[in-house]
């Protein structure tokens, strides 16, 4: 009987032993259908187009994104007052305008990822490209495109940061990162640029449409040197550099002025032989553009058919709608007075019965009245897309032909060469005011002054994200304004502190002076 | 270690005692009949010869025949919900017996996991709920039947949705981000997620077994951590057929509405203003979206079986109308579970199948919402019957939307499962366990474009299936040695799930009566887009339990499971779940003989780890490529798909563990007259995982992982008391509470990733929401602080103007922009607690449940929204906004964090049983009312509603703006009838 009991248990090892391994039953092996895994990805030249461009789609993030409002509210040229319970958001749009933001704000911890985002992309790209077997046939452009790439996000991070970690391998051991100096990091574009110009495709059509060119590259370089003075201190200005770095763009005669100037923002500007930098948009497949969602009144929606009620936001003061004269076809980008609906019917604003009229003064920061709803001018640069409800087709612009002729004037000038200062103005002024060349609102050398200088480019570029930089290279950026800002006590405001969470995540890193 | 050692010597005795069991023995036949004190036949009572394994149950006749040994002495009788009684055989072969019925038996077979254990041998903190004890009227989610019955599981139902899933937690939060539902067992089986309870036919379920501590869930290893909830179905039971009917028809009315403003107040608010914009309507918004619901539902079973052979069948129906218009849910089931016994009962086989269909009308709770804002001065039709069409910002007609909008959810539930068990040997029983669950859902949305509002119609399907196969080979082993008992467990299991989903969305279709039948329809066929994935995991296990007492006086139970988890990271690919109890019933020792008074005094204590990997995704420690959105080609003018990593992987990732400590105690005294238990538990869960551990980037690709970080503890205290005051064989009255104490503290929030270190010094949990109110969290995960603290503005008054002012370095306003000074308040309850008494006189019987919350604290992010004048005219707002003073924009300040300890009457049921009447073996009907009261200081709807589309971290908050919105709260009344033939 024992031996029975014996058999029986060897027999029942033997069963569970079996069956166990006969149907791998121990083994946690499994598929993975729809993600793909590393090694499976990178082999055809459509996946290296599909894994390349994450670093491109960084771009999407900024035009109209926290880089949007904190350029164009914290220079005055753009402000969202708390308009009855709507807008107040914590104080944030009003900490951007009165300068009392702080580490904590979440826009500012927002843009630091929006930007470094794009900077650990390229990084990310940048190591595995370079480790394939198989590199792809055009690896050299595809290194310069993206290390020209990163460095407009690091331009960006200088700009508004100053002092930012800098890492440019992936592999970095992530205890040794630290603020790098902002010199360190002016240094590094200027160099990254420099070596990879050769490299950059020196094309202008469809194959390079959103893609970093030659072209865009010496904007970049224009711009870092333009602000040098900045970045550097007084006494680091490099104006002759970046009169240099717009004449290439200038004379590569890749590109001219768009008769209209809103054929450079219109719904298909693709067409636009003036834009060097854009990031594209579309109503179906890319998203983010919502510019018609952020400035226009719920009731504009009628107006523009559009398939949501916007946001009656973003708005212009008095003082920044003022300095456009009715000359100025510029001008149009405002909306001011009645609105209408697409019958043609006068527009009330459906919450107060208030007829629905834009006025350009905005008397405060925040009011609840009725009548506040409707206050500020409100932008239609970027032309709302009948059929869209935020997510419209405009590609939005980072660079264009126009800002080199502003940049190089504004140099020039500085040089004391207030003719050709002049000439590069009048160019942008002749076609925003329809005129030919020595027509009446040409400026005269007279005109030439820093003042007119900051207002023509506000004029130009207005919400094209470069006011910040330049209201604090004019000196303006801490003055007083209207409604309710005094003037900063200091320069601190000049940039934006380390946000809260990357202190926390990065016990290395140092916090900006007076934050 | 001292207790491998030990295993290892219970692991030889064991053996030993394999090797000599050949007892054979000349057996007798027994038979009788089991009845209730009123002489009403107990069906499924089991009847044991004490000091053997020969038992069998009664049959529908409380009849049972039983092949006994010839020197069995003792019959040993159970039945729950009765107290045990042991019979003297005195060699009699003819047994009636009439059971008293027990507050909560000793005897009662509680299922812990892996196997089954008395009551009364429990080592670990596991309650049980049987069908008598359960919550009636309109009860269509299992798990509410339970609702505020267990010390220590809080059930939450956030609103009157009925295909809304309730909240279930059992001794507090575990978790920051990981599922914390406690893991559902049904009939032995895990659930593939715990919402599919919500497609089981509530009255299929006999009771529950809820495993509460450490030790207790720690056979379930990386899935125990938040507790365990077996879920047990009704069998058969051998006898002549039965036939039962049990059903309800019931009405279900909005419970409480907010207090907006009615046309005149509205008109007298907003003056000229108003006058602009009245069409000279009188609606009331939130009775034009709402209704009266119906509600019924009907079971019908039939059981029986011979000896060998039991069987159970039902047939489920259930349909319930929302209390919001167009809204409800229909539910159809069919169950069948039979168990055959054959070489001499050494064999056993049972097998189940359930099988449900759910069609559910879903609720757009963003439609609710404008209920709130629309102006009660419209009309909801114009004369000639169609909409009366208007838009603006969040303003729609909602009678029109809630109408028009097809939403539907189809579900499919199918579980089969069979277990084979052999008696080998006398107390060794190995088998085996397979399943097969299958859970289909396929969503079907549409929308039509309405007049004015400028959209275009859109349409979105999804077919998502959830399944999984799962076996395991066991072995059991019981056995008594002289006043020695063992058991063991040993349990391979293997575990393979898979998630796959198809869909598909498009617009502007040419055709809209075809709903969301004809996608190719669409007039821009770029505007139709199909989506899929597909993803598996698997879990394989191995598990040991072993179990000793000595003369049912000191009891030991030390288990181990070993789970191995595609899920985890390959550095960390295997767990360990050890737990090791002991329990002493005291009132067994021979000291103790002389207490008559004392007839059970049970201490328990015990220790275990268990796991939460709820928060790993099946890839999640894997480098992978995913979509990263759409990039344009200009050359050929299309968009691509980027791809780009999805995740920083993780390869050290592993699940959460949860050390718990529980120390109990277990009394009955006067005869079962009072009885209870108390538990005290302190758990530390650490490796916390959270996906938003904020890493720098660069070097990081994404500035976030999932990774295992912080750490929390929980401590509690609960009572579970029955008292049976009057028990009288014409007057009974019953009273069972419950009590629960709980604090949960995150203790830590950083750690480290592959030596860099993760510092995280708050999570923000959930944001206020509303017009400008944009990205303000408002609670927190903090260290030293309980998970979703609040921090929030001291409000102190408003100025002259009606300007909000805080308390920050002296008193300021909002409108400065000014950073003001915030405080944290933990608005986490003192105790939570339920009530319940039952009355029976004769054949009437009333019950009545009172369940409470104690000192929590709620947001009221609607009163927020709604309590302010700035709405007017466009808006409706509600009375509050007339007279709380407030001018200023809505503005985040602790005068909306409000008081919401409650008291709830959950339950009020009236009951009689009919005389006997031939043909009819019980009939009892009953009237039953739902949320018939509640007493609170709160202001807002109720103070346990909540928003529901943002899930657990939205706790405290009370809200109904955009996505975040709640469904009504409702009151019922139901008539039910339960028949047995």
């Amino acid at each position: 009987m024992k031996n029975k009991i014996m058999l029986t248990g060897k027999a029942l090892a033997l069963i569970f032993g079996v069956t166990i391994l006969s149907f791998s039953c121990t083994r946690l092996d499994t598929k993975v259908y729809s993600p793909v895994p590393d090694a499976n990805f990178w082999q055809t030249p459509e996946q290296i187009a599909a894994g390349v461009a994450p670093a491109y789609q960084a771009l999407q993030a900024l035009p109209d994104g926290n880089l949007y409002e904190m350029s164009e509210t914290s220079s005055g040229v753009m402000i969202t007052p708390t308009r009855g319970n709507d807008w107040y958001d914590g104080g944030d749009h009003l900490s951007l305008w009165l300068h009392t933001w702080n580490q904590d704000r979440g826009f500012i911890n927002g843009l630091w990822g929006d930007i470094f985002n794009g900077i650990g992309k390229s990084n990310f790209t940048l190591s595995v490209v370079n480790s394939l077997t198989n590199k792809p046939s055009n690896i050299d452009a595809i290194n310069a495109e993206l290390k020209a790439l990163r460095a407009y996000f690091y331009y960006l991070a200088m700009d508004n940061f100053g002092n930012v970690p800098l890492v440019t391998d992936f592999n970095t051991d992530p205890n040794s990162v630290t603020n790098s100096t902002r010199a360190t990091v002016f240094a590094f574009v200027e160099k990254e640029l420099k070596d990879n110009m050769q490299f950059l495709p020196g094309n202008v059509d469809k194959s390079t449409y959103g893609r970093m060119t030659r072209w865009a590259a010496h904007m970049l370089l224009a711009k870092l040197y333009l602000n040098a003075g900045v970045y550097l201190g007084a006494g680091n200005e490099r104006w002759a550099d970046a009169i240099s770095e717009c004449d290439s763009v200038i004379s590569s005669g890749k590109y001219s002025l768009s008769g209209n100037y809103f054929d450079n923002f219109a719904i298909d500007n693709s067409g636009s032989a003036e834009n060097i930098l854009v990031v594209p948009f579309d109503k179906t497949y890319i998203g983010g553009n919502n510019w018609e969602m952020q400035t226009l009144h719920y009731q504009s929606n009628s107006t523009y058919g559009l398939t949501n009620s916007p946001w009656n936001g973003y708005c212009a003061t008095a003082d920044i709608y003022n300095e456009f004269d009715n000359a100025d076809k510029r001008k149009a980008m405002w909306l001011v007075g009645q609105q209408y609906g697409a019958d043609g019917s006068a527009l009330k604003d459906l919450q107060t019965g208030l007829p629905l009229i834009f006025t350009p003064n905005v008397p405060s920061t925040s009011d609840p009245s009725p009548a506040f709803r409707l206050v500020g001018a409100r932008s239609i640069k970027y032309h709302p897309e009948a059929g869209t409800g935020g997510n419209q087709s405009n590609d939005m612009v980072i660079f264009r032909l126009a800002d080199a002729y502003l940049m190089r004037a504004e140099a020039e000038f500085q040089l004391g060469s207030p003719a050709s200062a002049a000439a590069d103005v009048n160019l942008v002024r002749e076609r925003a005011y329809g005129e030919a060349p020595g027509g009446a609102h040409d400026w005269q050398i007279a005109d030439v002054t820093s003042a007119n200088l900051l207002a023509e480019r506000q004029r130009e570029m207005m919400w094209e994200c470069w006011s910040r930089q330049d209201a604090i290279r004019f000196g303006t950026f801490g003055n007083a304004r209207n409604p309710g800002k005094g003037a900063d006590a200091d320069a601190h405001w000049q940039i934006f502190p380390i946000p809260t969470p990357q202190m926390t995540a990065n016990s290395k890193l140092t916090q900006n002076p007076g934050y | 270690m001292t207790i491998t050692r030990l295993l290892r010597q219970i692991t030889l005795l064991m053996l030993c005692v394999i090797m000599t069991q050949l007892a054979f023995s000349q057996t007798k036949t027994i038979t009788g009949k089991i009845t209730d004190d009123k002489g009403n036949p107990i069906q499924g009572a089991t009847i044991t010869v004490r000091g053997s394994k020969v038992g069998t149950s009664t049959d529908a006749s409380g009849a049972f025949s039983l092949n006994v040994p010839a020197n069995a002495k003792t019959l040993v009788i159970s039945s729950v919900g009765f107290s045990e009684q042991e019979i003297a055989m005195q060699g009699k072969e003819s047994f009636d017996v009439s059971l008293v019925a027990a507050a909560s038996s000793l005897s009662d077979v509680v299922v812990v996991g892996y196997g089954t254990a008395r009551k009364k041998d429990l080592t670990g903190a596991v309650a049980k709920v049987g069908a008598k004890e359960f919550n009636q009227g309109v009860v269509t989610n299992p798990i509410a039947q339970i609702q505020g019955k267990v010390a220590g599981l809080v059930i939450t139902t956030p609103g009157g949705d009925p295909n809304q899933a309730p909240i279930i937690r059992l001794r507090g939060q575990t978790s920051l981000t990981g599922g914390q539902t406690p893991l559902i067992v049904l009939d032995g089986i895990p659930l593939d997620f715990p919402d599919l309870l919500n497609n089981i036919p509530p009255g299929d379920i006999e009771s529950y077994d809820i495993l509460k501590d450490a030790s207790a869930a720690a056979i379930y290893g990386s899935r125990g951590a938040n507790g365990v909830i077996i879920v047990n179905t009704k069998k058969g039971t051998a006898g002549k057929p039965q036939v039962s009917y049990n059903g309800y028809v019931g009405i279900q009315k909005v419970a409480k509405y907010l207090d907006m403003l009615s046309p005149n107040e509205w008109r007298a608010a907003t003056g000229a203003a108003g006058a602009g914009i009245d069409k000279g309507a009188n609606t009331d918004w939130q009775k034009a979206i709402t209704q009266t619901g119906m509600v019924h539902s009907h079971d019908v079973a039939i059981s029986g079986g011979s000896k060998g052979f039991t069987y159970r069948g039902s047939v489920n129906y259930l349909n319930q109308q929302g209390v919001v218009i167009n809204s409800g849910k229909e539910e159809y089931g069919l169950r069948f579970n039979a168990q055959q016994k054959a070489l001499d009962d050494k064999l056993e086989i049972n097998l189940g199948i359930i099988n449900t269909t759910t069609n559910r009308t879903l609720t757009n709770y963003t439609n609710i919402t404008k209920a709130f804002n629309d102006v009660p001065v419209y009309p909801v039709r114009n004369p000639d019957g169609s909409y009366y069409a208007f838009t603006d910002f969040e303003v729609f007609n909602p009678v029109e939307h809630i109408n028009e909008e097809y939403n539907k959810s189809f579900e499919h539930l199918n579980l089969l499962n069979g277990t084979i068990n052999y008696e080998l040997i006398k107390g060794l029983k190995v088998g085996a366990t397979g399943s097969v669950s299958h859970f289909n859902q396929q969503t079907h949305f549409f929308q039509p474009a309405y007049p004015v509002e400028g959209n275009v119609n859109n349409a979105s399907d999804g077919n998502y299936n959830t399944d999984s196969r799962k076996g395991d080979l066991h072995i059991n082993y019981l056995k008594d040695f002289g006043q020695h008992t063992i058991g063991f467990t040993g349990v391979y299991e293997y575990n393979y799930f898979t998630n796959d989903y198809l869909t598909a969305t498009g617009s502007n279709f040419l055709v809209p009566q075809n709903l969301d039948n004809n996608f190719t329809s669409a007039i821009d066929p770029t505007k139709v887009s199909a989506g899929s994935y597909k993803e598996e995991y698997k879990l394989i296990s191995f598990l040991g339990r072993l179990n000793y007492n000595y003369a049912g006086k000191y009891y030991v139970t030390a288990s181990l499971r070993e789970d191995g988890s595609s899920k985890f990271g390959k550095n960390n690919r295997h767990g360990y779940f050890p737990s090791f109890d002991v329990a002493w019933r005291i009132s067994r020792e021979s000291f103790m003989k002389n207490i008559g008074w004392l007839d059970d005094l049970k201490l328990r204590a015990g220790y275990g780890v268990t796991g939460n990997s709820d928060a790993i995704t099946p890839y999640a420690t894997l480098l992978l490529y995913g979509p990263g959105g759409r990039y344009y080609d200009a050359v050929n003018n299309i968009y691509p798909q980027s791809y780009s990593p999805i995740q920083n992987p993780n390869p050290d990732l592993k699940w959460e563990e949860r050390h718990g400590k529980n120390i109990g105690l277990d009394f009955s005294i006067l005869n079962s007259r009072f009885s209870g238990d108390i538990n005290y538990f302190s758990d530390k869960t650490i490796n916390l995982l959270y996906n938003q551990y904020q890493v720098p980037t660069p070097p990081f690709y994404i500035p976030y992982i999932l990774a295992n970080v912080g750490s929390m503890t929980n401590k509690g205290l609960e009572f579970s008391l029955t008292a049976r005051v009057i028990q009288d064989k014409k007057l009974s009255w019953t009273i069972n509470g419950q009590i629960t104490f709980i604090k949960t503290r995150i203790s830590s929030l950083s750690g480290t990733f592959e030596g860099y270190p993760i510092r995280t010094d708050q999570i923000p949990g959930s944001s206020a929401v509303g017009r400008g109110l944009s990205s303000y969290p408002i609670t927190y995960f903090k260290p030293g602080y309980a998970p979703n603290v609040f921090y929030l503005p001291h409000f102190v008054g408003v100025d002259k103007n009606g300007n909000q002012l805080v308390d920050s370095a002296g008193t300021t306003g909002f409108a400065s922009s000014a950073n003001v000074d915030k405080f944290y308040t933990d608005p986490s309850p003192d105790f939570t607690y339920g009530i319940n008494n039952t009355f029976t006189y004769g054949k009437w019987s009333l019950n009545f449940f009172l369940r409470g919350v104690h000192g929590q604290k709620f947001f009221n992010n609607t009163s927020l929204d709604f309590a302010n004048v700035n709405r007017l005219p466009g808006n409706n707002a509600t009375k509050e906004a007339l007279t709380n003073g407030i001018k200023d924009a809505a503005a985040v300040s602790d005068l909306w964090l409000q008081k919401a300890s409650f008291l709830r009457l959950d339950n009020l049921t009236i009951s009689y049983e009919f005389p006997h009447m031939k043909g009819i073996s019980n009939l009892r009907a009953y009237v039953s009312g739902n949320n018939l009261f509640v007493i609170t200081p709160y202001k807002g709807l109720d103070p346990e509603i909540q928003a529901t589309n943002t899930g657990s971290n939205q706790a405290y908050i009370d809200v109904s703006y955009y996505g975040s919105a709640f469904y009504y709260k409702t009151r019922s009344v139901t008539f039910g009838l339960n028949v047995t033939f």
